[in-house]
């Protein structure tokens, strides 16, 4: 019989590093989201608030903008780079010239920290300086400024955020489909399926675990998008497109406020967790009283 | 005549003579007061600005080969030197032995007792006390980083003005002069009044559109999505508009009007009209500029006058490497509304922001003594002209007199001699302990302001009572 102390053992380094880096630091936020702490405040120190941070949020406007807009920017970009990521999956899954230049050509992106990529398309947008709007407005006679224009802000963070993580997609799409028999589908089309029917009641359902666990992944990370957004226009123009990580750093109060910024954080973990949930029965088809 | 040239040559060789002396001792001194401590890495983290790269590019290399001592420099962008810097020194962490201070966050950092008293510290430790290190030698700018005693909290390392820039090729152009008298019936000239800042912003943004040029009247340091719009605001066109202390009565603990504030006032709203008004006259950039930005701008060539920080007047005027109007920069006091320059004179307001900063030592440093060492270093005499020349930045009274600023000074029309003659007329930030705070919840209005969602008057109203509110929370409100 095994020794169950050897597993614990081996597992001990990483449960480690997952309680002083993971849950201690979320222990503690838990903890600061009930107390009053604001570095500025005159009297200095924590004092315990209660709910008071959490009431505060409630009714405070640009918190409530801000995650409107958080959503509406995961849902635009999820959408988009799940569509783009199967599309360019079933495209790797043949063969035509040059496919393995453009595999990685592809994964390029993937491999520039966010920050980076903000700057990039900083450059690229900026008005005055950038050649996206010099030549919007030399070839179709459009008036681009993300500085002026929420909807054109809102649109450029989305269409970044595809660039960015679409071959994320692409590459977990692409297992799937590596890793999904051929016979389904070729007794599928056998039996006369059309191309869409196979794709909906054969391809989708082997995708579901794929589909499920890629776009959980990118929920969690499109709510707590942060540097991207931020180099690119600042969380702006103004209170119009701000993530809810962004408000909480630009906020009135909240970069000081330690107290306020940790309840901001707890209900935004609080938001993704219920996203995900939420999708989960969507997607799983889980209704309650099922059984697995 | 032999005679008189071997006295003067041994004259010569006694002087240089003494000058190694001098220097060798100086090298000894700086080597044995450092010797405990070297091998050791001190950090530290400031905005990247032109006085701040040639700190982490010239000085810190210099120091460390005198002493030993490693000099880890982080210039970052300014709101995550603010982010890190109190992070760090309200957790009490120690990442950093030396933070930069802007003179308008010192109330605070001072407040929250995060920094060490460098008079008592150098007092406390006389062997690191470098005798060509002398407080009294700064500039009267010192004075924002002292408590009541007089002890010195941050060494200055930069002080500017936000000045009134303005290409002198457009503006003294024969035939642009000669369009512009037809136009508006008097001569074009820079600046001097509101009125003639909008003619002169309207005339060249026009001009520019006509001769298919990218040039506009003004800049606007209008970003809707970083505190630089409101900073120009509060800082710059308020003040010059007779809005002091960002309309905050700090004894009566409110920004209204109706409680003794001024941020909702006629004032308040006439200066952020103008300011507004400025927009379509300013390249399309201007709402998405920052400081860096609009500097950039300015350097472009795609702004006729325009509202500039001083510490990019000097790479603006003279480095042809980054600058498209090198010679053709003119500087000037910027446009006030009448009675604010003499209210300013008298000690009764000011037209401007007197920006800057210095580095001082938080207490939760754990190499305060070789930090001391480094800021002696840096506030030392000997360093000071070369700085100001790269970073246009002026922290000691001798350095206005040396031969490398006086040259400096007559390609950058002026800038430094105005700093030192009308400098007292700006005036640092106000005494507000809850500065960045109360800064970030205007913030908001003031870009929707610039978006145009909000009116003047709406955005102040509901930006005074935000502040209120604010300095309720705070402990600071009535």
């Amino acid at each position: 019989m095994r020794n169950p102390r050897t597993g614990w053992l081996l597992l001990s380094p990483t449960l480690i590093i997952l309680i002083v880096f993971g849950f201690m630091p979320f222990l503690y936020v838990l903890v600061v989201g009930f107390f009053d702490w604001n570095v500025f405040a005159a009297e200095a120190g924590m004092r315990f608030n209660g709910l008071g941070n959490f009431r505060r949020l409630v009714f405070d406007d640009l918190f409530l903008t801000s995650v409107g807009l958080t959503i509406r920017f995961a849902l635009f970009a999820i959408v988009s780079e799940v569509v783009l990521g199967f599309l360019l999956a079933q495209m790797l899954t043949r063969n035509f010239p040059g496919k393995s230049v453009f595999r990685i050509i592809h994964t390029f992106p993937l491999m520039i920290a966010p920050i980076a990529v903000g700057a990039i398309w900083r450059l690229l947008v900026i008005p005055g300086f950038g050649p996206v709007p010099f030549f919007l407005d030399r070839w179709f006679g459009l008036t681009y400024q993300i500085g002026t224009y929420p909807d054109q802000a809102l649109a450029t963070s989305v269409i970044m955020d595809v660039w960015h993580w679409t071959p994320f997609v692409t590459l977990t799409m692409l297992a799937g489909l590596s890793a999904m028999p051929r016979e389904p589908v070729e007794q599928a089309k056998v039996d006369g399926a059309s191309r869409l029917q196979v794709f909906w009641y054969v391809t989708l359902p082997f995708l579901r675990p794929v589909l499920l666990t890629t776009v959980f992944i990118r929920i969690m990370d499109a709510i707590r998008t942060v540097d991207e957004v931020w180099m690119l226009a600042g969380g702006g123009p103004g209170t119009r497109f701000t993530g809810i990580y962004i408000w909480r750093v630009t906020s009135p109060g909240a970069s000081a406020d330690w107290g306020y910024g940790s309840s901001i954080s707890l209900i935004t973990l609080y938001l993704t967790i219920v996203l995900c949930w939420l999708l989960f029965i969507a997607i799983s088809g889980r209704r309650k009283g099922e059984v697995e | 005549m032999k005679k008189l040239f071997t006295i003067v040559l041994a004259l010569a060789f006694a002087l240089l003579a003494n000058m190694s002396l001098v220097t060798a001792d100086m090298h000894d001194w700086w080597a044995d007061a450092a010797a405990p401590y070297a091998g050791a890495t001190i950090r530290g983290v400031s905005e990247s600005t032109p006085p701040s790269n040639y700190v982490a590019d010239v000085l810190a290399a210099q120091f460390t080969e005198l002493t030993g001592i490693n000099v880890e420099f982080e210039t970052t962008s300014w709101d995550q030197m603010y982010s890190k810097a109190i992070n760090d020194m309200e957790a009490n962490t120690g990442i950093y032995d030396f933070v930069y201070i802007e003179q308008d966050i010192i109330y605070s950092y001072l407040a929250q007792d995060y920094l060490v008293n460098l008079t008592q510290f150098a007092a406390d430790n006389p062997d690191l006390a470098y005798e060509g290190y002398d407080e009294s030698a700064f500039t009267s700018f010192a004075d924002y980083f002292k408590n009541a005693d007089g002890d010195l909290f941050g060494v200055p390392m930069e002080a500017f003005v936000k000045v009134y820039l303005y290409r002198k090729d457009l503006f003294e152009d024969a035939d642009i002069m000669a369009a512009f008298e037809e136009e508006y019936g008097y001569p074009l000239a820079p600046a001097e009044s509101f009125d003639q800042y909008a003619d002169n912003a309207a005339f060249f943004t026009a001009y520019g559109e006509s001769m298919d040029m990218d040039l506009w009247g003004t800049t606007v340091q209008g970003s809707t999505g970083h505190p630089a719009s409101t900073y120009e605001f509060l800082e710059s066109i308020g003040p010059s508009f007779g809005l002091y202390n960002w309309g905050i009565n700090l004894e009566a603990g409110s920004a209204q009007s109706a409680n003794g504030g001024a941020l909702d006032g006629d004032t308040a709203v006439e200066a952020l009209s103008f300011w507004l008004s400025m927009l379509p006259y300013a390249p399309p950039e201007a709402t998405s500029s920052t400081w860096d930005e609009v500097a950039s701008s300015f350097a472009a060539g795609r702004a006729a006058q325009g509202w500039v920080y001083g510490e990019n007047a000097a790479w603006i005027a003279t480095d042809e490497s980054r600058s498209a109007v090198t010679g053709n920069v003119g500087v000037r006091l910027p446009v006030t509304a009448e009675g604010v320059v003499d209210a300013a004179m008298m000690g009764d307001g000011y037209i401007g922001y007197y920006d800057g900063g210095a580095f001082g030592v938080p207490h939760s440093s754990r190499n305060k003594e070789a930090t001391l060492l480094w800021l002696q270093f840096i506030g030392q005499e000997s360093v000071q002209a070369e700085w100001a020349a790269a970073g246009a930045r002026i922290t000691h009274t001798a350095t206005f007199d040396d031969p490398l600023i006086a040259e400096q000074d007559t390609k950058v029309d002026g800038y430094y001699t105005l700093l030192e003659e009308q400098g007292p007329l700006f005036a640092g930030a106000p005494p507000f302990p809850f500065h960045a705070q109360v800064r970030e919840v205007i913030d908001p209005f003031i870009q929707r302001a610039i978006l145009g969602e909000l009116s003047p008057a709406e955005a102040l109203s509901q930006a005074a009572m935000a502040v209120d509110e604010e300095l309720s929370r705070l402990g600071y409100g009535m």
